[in-house]
């Protein structure tokens, strides 16, 4: 998936990456219990495929998966801290560590 | 005498900046069919952003000044008109309000403000200025626009969707026409969501230059549903001059920069009154709470309502007071408003929008 922003910078996105940075209850965990993906190792292929991509209001891209899975929404904010491009990881490094998987 | 050239004709117009959108208007593309006569007559369109454009009178007499002013120029012939441009982005073209170019929300928090009497009056008040306006009543518990545009023609269905009706110019949709009478509806948060998004996709709002959208007062549920079902170029938030109120507008517009709609500004309604009697100016819920709160939040502050008996008055009798009373300061008010918000618009409509691709 690709985003151009609004200040033109472009980010490239793998099915790969989104889908382990699903922010939903499910895959994060909720009220201290601990989510899905920190609980696997492996994501089977079709769950790492991108079904379709639809936007919610003008603040966030629901993202669905081959596998189904579907329940994540991303928001702006979080996709753009999600760039994988070099200038953004590096900026990342600088501020905070590592970003997410 | 030698005739002006069209470059030269457009050198000149570009001295003209638009005050909001911070360019020139012939970078802007407003300037078209430009023609020069071989009489040294110069006529030429120009194409604004809004109907309701506050500049527009002063960029008229600009643009005859500066061209009558080119040596060789005889007549200069002005058309204004306006192509209001879309300004959001659309989950699915086809499905959700495919002609409708701009939606913008009235909120405020807050209940008993005046919001759906701003908004009934900010659709008036575009309709006049020659857009076309619609008007979409999304408070499903608690409809107020059906009494204040004075109709309860019932919507029709041709085709299986949905007519909007027809009041003062406007085409309106509101739950208290599909459900009217005294009987209240009673939905739980989802529903609303549901209900919202029928009479955006099963209306045929038909092209629309703007869509006015009436939210109901809160921060939850409904107002959240609302936000992420509706695609929306931007928020205006209404409310009332004292604190208790313009704190929990306030918490409204910051909701809705969370969901990363434009705040167009604030609007202060009841602002003052004036006394029939004595003629003197009573602030009766204090005043200026709106503008400093604009201030101190980054926004623009849109204007100010006097509280006036006309403007209920006139909403009770199902005319909006900017059509019953334009002479009136609230109408005026209200125009300036309108005018005021016509151009944030517009400047979101140059925004250059996240383009989102899958491959």
């Amino acid at each position: 998936m690709d985003v151009v922003w609004e200040d033109a910078h472009r980010s490239t996105y793998s099915g790969e990456r989104l889908r382990w940075a699903c922010p939903c209850a499910e895959c994060r965990g909720e009220a201290g219990a601990p989510g899905r993906l920190s609980r696997v190792k492996n994501l089977a292929p079709e769950e790492l495929r991108l079904q379709d991509v639809s936007l919610i209001g003008q603040y966030a891209l629901q993202i669905a998966f081959q596998s189904g899975h579907a329940t994540g929404l991303y928001t702006f904010s979080l996709l753009r801290r999600l760039c994988a491009c070099e200038e953004c990881a590096a900026d990342r490094k600088s501020d905070l560590g590592p970003g997410p998987p | 005498m030698t005739l002006p050239s069209p470059e030269q004709v457009l050198g000149v117009l570009s001295h003209i900046q638009d005050p909001d959108l911070g360019r020139d208007v012939v970078s802007l593309g407003m300037i078209k069919e430009l023609e020069v006569s071989p009489q040294g007559k110069v006529s030429f369109t120009f194409e604004l952003t809004t109907p309701a454009c506050p500049v527009r009178d002063r960029f008229k007499s600009q643009a005859q000044d500066l061209v009558g002013d080119i040596p060789g120029v005889t007549a200069v012939e002005v058309r204004m008109t306006a192509n209001v441009r879309p300004a959001f982005m659309r989950p699915k073209p086809s499905e959700i309000l495919p002609g409708v170019k701009q939606t913008i929300a009235v909120a405020s928090g807050k209940g008993g403000v005046g919001k759906s009497t701003v908004a009934v009056n900010l659709a008036a008040a575009l309709r006049k200025a020659g857009a076309e306006v619609g008007l979409l009543d999304a408070d499903i518990y608690g409809p107020s626009v059906p009494a204040m545009i004075g109709s309860h023609a019932v919507p029709e269905q041709v085709n299986g969707r949905l007519q909007p009706i027809d009041a003062h110019g406007l085409k309106v949709m509101s739950f208290g026409l599909i459900y009217p009478g005294e009987q209240p509806t009673i939905y739980r948060g989802p529903m609303v969501g549901k209900a919202i998004e029928a009479m955006m996709v099963q209306v045929d709002w038909g092209r629309l230059d703007y869509l006015v959208i009436d939210l109901p007062p809160g921060t939850g549920d409904a107002s959240l549903t609302l936000a992420q079902a509706i695609p929306l170029t931007g928020v205006a938030i209404v409310c009332t001059p004292q604190d208790v109120a313009t704190d929990i507008a306030v918490k409204a517009l910051q909701m809705f920069r969370k969901l990363n709609v434009t705040p167009l500004g604030l609007i202060e309604n009841m602002s003052w009154y004036v006394c029939s009697n004595c003629g003197h100016r009573h602030e009766i819920f204090s005043h200026g709470g709106a503008e400093s709160a604009a201030k101190r939040l980054g926004v623009p502050f849109l204007g100010a309502i006097p509280l006036e008996e006309g403007i209920r008055e006139d909403a009770d009798a199902g005319t909006p007071v900017v059509i019953s009373r334009p002479e009136s300061a609230g109408a005026q008010a209200f125009t300036h408003i309108a005018s005021q918000v016509a151009a944030r618009t517009s400047i979101q409509s140059f925004r250059q929008l996240p383009v989102i691709n899958v491959r």
